[in-house]
């Protein structure tokens, strides 16, 4: 490797829109994203720094909601089940608690592991901490969270609040780490560092990769990283068929298994969203491959994730068997569906690269798919291979999406791109939006298994949850003849959602 | 590429000389052969400008509001004899808040691992004032300088701002931040001016690096907008940089100072002032007495 892209060597996570450019407002076709993107496809011409080239990013007007680095933190530091996580912030940023521990227990009980509720603990900073700093208080709750539940890690992770006053944690965690010989890891995800909550994930893999992670590691050849959320396991029976075993990280792993990421064979995930930045990490420090295909989302993209593991783990002749069998075994499931789904339209709004993904599938079904929003876009990813150019592999080989939007979950946007396509139905994973949908008659298949689509049994499955969610088209219709939105006749009327960003003057008018 | 770079952080009262001293510091040991950065950490923004003929550059910050995406090298600059030159930068006085300033230009500079590409020997912070918060602390935490050098002359607020960085660096000593090397005496030239500083290093456990005198060689080289190395370099004060420069240059050990507590400070500075009343009263010429003003 030519250069390293990854910087372990600091406590804090380079954000996302420095390594990798990444924006979060963006208008117009998937293939002039593609275009305007750093992956070699001519375009802007780029920046030769290596991080991404600089897109036109729409600058919007306002914000109407988005979600913020340190709540993704929570969702992921804060779901290792022997650690604790301590937010080191004012009680608001502990708002999210409640959300993750009902996703943490359904999570714990789909993978079929004893229930339990999330352990996090907020240090309740007040306004005398402010002025006064709020290291004392820290220093209590790493002592109660180690009496109370005798952790085998103790995260910590900042706020803006601590961000701004300059707490000293790294010193905390090192005083602790040494004194419990545990490690206690600072997670630097003040929200106001970036303006995309993605940086959340990359603040926790910074930290896991710099404590935990076996630094002399002993390779288990079997052993495959899958880096994910808190999906059904569907990559443990994919796998079986390579002989590999499945090594489940961030979400509801446990230390040891966090521990044994830097001995496994192989890293791949579900969305290089999430995973970009601990799989090009592992690689470039302690030499475990990252599986450089697509994402495995319809026929193409799983054939080639599927060789690319094989060649990587020497499995080729295994791959093709069960390449063979698989598309046997569902195409004709997949056939009947193409049939029940003749003449549906679609619309995806998920996070960037597992969009990519589903649009794939969706067009596997035969689903017409016209537009979508993703919630921000990478320009890369931190491996800069681009054989991991999820964009330009769908469009490549399932064509364009004329309205492909990059928005960080603007309601008010969503309104307008959604009457731009009209669509029979959508899926979403993130909250906030999908009621939108459906009080516009548009029923949603809320994706809380983020696994659903994977692989060859994938496309099945999401075939199949859309015809459910199609039943509910009348109740949607029903709903909303009776609902009346909350904007004004002049938004309703406007054609163009980034109209604000484009002329923000209307605004003033 | 392994080598050690050597981190420097000077810290003082506002007004006292820091960017003058620091800046002929780092150019004479440029002169010396040393590949050297010089950092400000001053919102002015002005740390630099004796080394850059009083021009002032573009900041972090400055360039940060402009865009969320910096590339350091785009901030760096070069100045007198190719020593670097960065300006952290902050926000206009009254707003805003100048130590997260601090945090974010540092973090910036040490992700983009910026010393090492630039094969540096030496990094020298020049650092605002007192360690009011956090964000002025930053440079003394761990991973950052390794050395503290506090300039300060014979007043009472000046030696008050530096046994608060002793503090400072006294907090985070025991969890590998950076270390006291001394004290840079400026402004001295009243006799009694010199014996106040020997006594508070004295009493708080360190030691005087050089004893640097008030000249009007300074001034006249700040007015063409240079350092006294470049502009008098054979000028007596030329000599006395020199001189301490080569001493920090061949600094290795610092220590962990003693600051005095709030009262012993007080009693301490009490005592000293009724000593000069009575020098003050055994007649001794005003000018001998004039505590630089």
């Amino acid at each position: 490797m030519a250069e390293k892209r990854i910087n372990l060597n600091t406590p804090v996570v380079e954000s996302r829109e420095q390594r990798l450019g990444t924006i979060i407002a963006w208008d117009g076709k998937a293939s002039d994203l593609s275009k305007e993107s750093a992956y070699a496809r001519g375009g802007c011409g780029g920046q030769q720094d290596g991080n991404g080239c600089r897109l036109c990013e729409a600058r919007g007007a306002f914000t109407q909601g988005s979600v913020c680095s340190e709540q993704m933190v929570e969702c992921q530091a804060g779901n290792v089940r022997d650690a604790v996580l301590i937010q080191h912030s004012p009680i608001g940023c502990g708002a999210g608690q409640v959300i993750y521990n009902s996703i943490y227990r359904n999570g714990l009980a789909m993978r079929n592991l004893p229930v339990e509720s999330i352990r996090i603990i907020c240090t309740n900073l007040q306004e005398s901490d402010m002025v006064f700093g709020g290291v004392e208080k820290l220093r209590q709750s790493v002592q109660d969270a180690k009496e109370r539940y005798d952790p085998k890690a103790i995260f910590i992770s900042t706020s803006c609040a601590t961000g701004i006053i300059g707490d000293d944690i790294d010193s905390v965690a090192a005083e602790y780490e040494e004194a419990y010989n545990i490690p206690v890891i600072p997670l630097h995800c003040e929200g106001f560092r970036s303006k995309h909550w993605s940086t959340g994930f990359d603040a926790t893999q910074h930290g896991i990769l710099r404590q935990i992670v076996k630094k002399n590691p002993t390779k288990q050849e079997d052993l495959v990283n899958v880096i994910n959320l808190w999906g059904s396991d569907v990559f443990t029976p994919m796998l079986k068929e390579l002989n590999l075993r499945v090594n489940y990280v961030i979400d509801l792993a446990s230390v040891a298994d966090l521990e044994q990421l830097s001995e496994a064979a192989a890293t791949v995930g579900f969305c290089y969203t999430l995973s970009s930045y601990m799989a090009a990490a592992l690689e470039q420090e302690f030499g475990v491959p990252e599986i450089k295909a697509p994402q495995p989302y319809g026929f193409a993209g799983t054939d080639a994730w599927i060789r690319e593991l094989a060649r990587v783990t020497h499995r080729e002749e295994l791959a093709e068997a069960y390449i063979a069998r698989e598309h046997a075994k569902v195409k004709p499931r997949i056939e009947e569906l193409r049939t029940q789904l003749k003449g549906i339209k679609g619309y995806v709004a998920t996070g960037s690269a597992y969009a990519h993904g589903l649009i794939a599938v969706l067009r596997e079904l035969g689903v017409e798919v016209n537009g979508s929003l993703v919630f921000h876009h990478d320009p890369i990813y931190d491996s800069g291979d681009p054989r991991q150019d999820s964009l330009a592999h769908l469009i490549d080989n399932y064509g364009d999406v004329p309205a492909f939007s990059v928005s960080n979950r603007q309601q008010y946007q969503f309104y307008g791109l959604l009457q731009r396509v009209n669509p029979d139905f959508i899926l979403i994973r993130h909250n906030g939006l999908a009621p939108l949908a459906s009080r516009l008659g548009i029923p949603a298949a809320p994706l809380g298994d983020e696994h659903i689509a994977i692989g060859y049994e994938g496309i099945v499955n999401l075939g199949e949850a859309i015809l459910d969610v199609l039943a509910h088209k009348k109740f949607h219709q029903d709903l909303a003849a009776h609902v009346k939105l909350p904007y004004k006749k002049w938004w309703l009327e406007q054609e163009d959602p980034f109209i604000l960003s484009k002329e923000p003057d209307v605004v003033n008018a | 590429m392994a080598k050690k770079i050597k981190q420097i952080a000077i810290y003082g009262k506002g007004g006292i000389g820091k960017s003058t001293t620091t800046s002929n510091i780092s150019a004479a040991l440029s002169t010396m052969g040393y590949k050297v950065m010089q950092f400000g950490c001053d919102p002015k923004g002005d740390s630099t400008n004796t080394l850059r003929d009083g021009s002032y550059i573009p900041t972090v910050l400055d360039t940060l509001r402009e865009k969320s995406k910096v590339n350091a090298r785009d901030v760096i600059f070069e100045g007198f004899n190719g020593v670097y030159c960065v300006e952290a930068g902050g926000p206009a006085p009254g707003v805003g808040c100048a130590g997260r300033g601090i945090i974010t230009a540092v973090q910036l500079f040490k992700q983009q691992r910026i010393f090492e590409e630039l094969d540096l020997d030496i990094v020298i912070y020049d650092v605002l004032g007192d360690v009011v918060c956090g964000g002025f602390a930053v440079p003394v935490r761990e991973g950052i300088a390794e050395h503290v050098f506090t300039v300060t002359s014979s007043d009472f607020m000046a030696i008050y701002a530096a046994n608060n960085l002793f503090k400072g660096i006294h907090k985070y000593s025991k969890s590998g931040g950076a270390l006291l090397g001394g004290v840079i005496a400026n402004s001295v030239n009243a006799g009694y001016s010199k014996e106040i500083i020997d006594d508070f290093v004295k009493q708080t456990n360190t030691q005087v690096m050089e004893y640097v005198p008030r000249s009007v060689t300074v001034t006249q080289s700040e007015l063409q907008g240079k350092t006294t190395i470049e502009a008098a370099p054979h000028s007596e004060q030329a000599k006395i940089y020199k001189g301490l420069a080569e001493k920090i240059g061949n600094h290795t050990d610092s220590k962990t100072p003693s600051p005095l507590e709030i009262a012993e400070l007080r009693e301490w500075a009490a005592k000293w002032g009724e000593h000069l009343l009575r020098l003050e009263q055994q007649n001794i010429p005003q000018d001998k007495l004039a505590v630089n003003s």
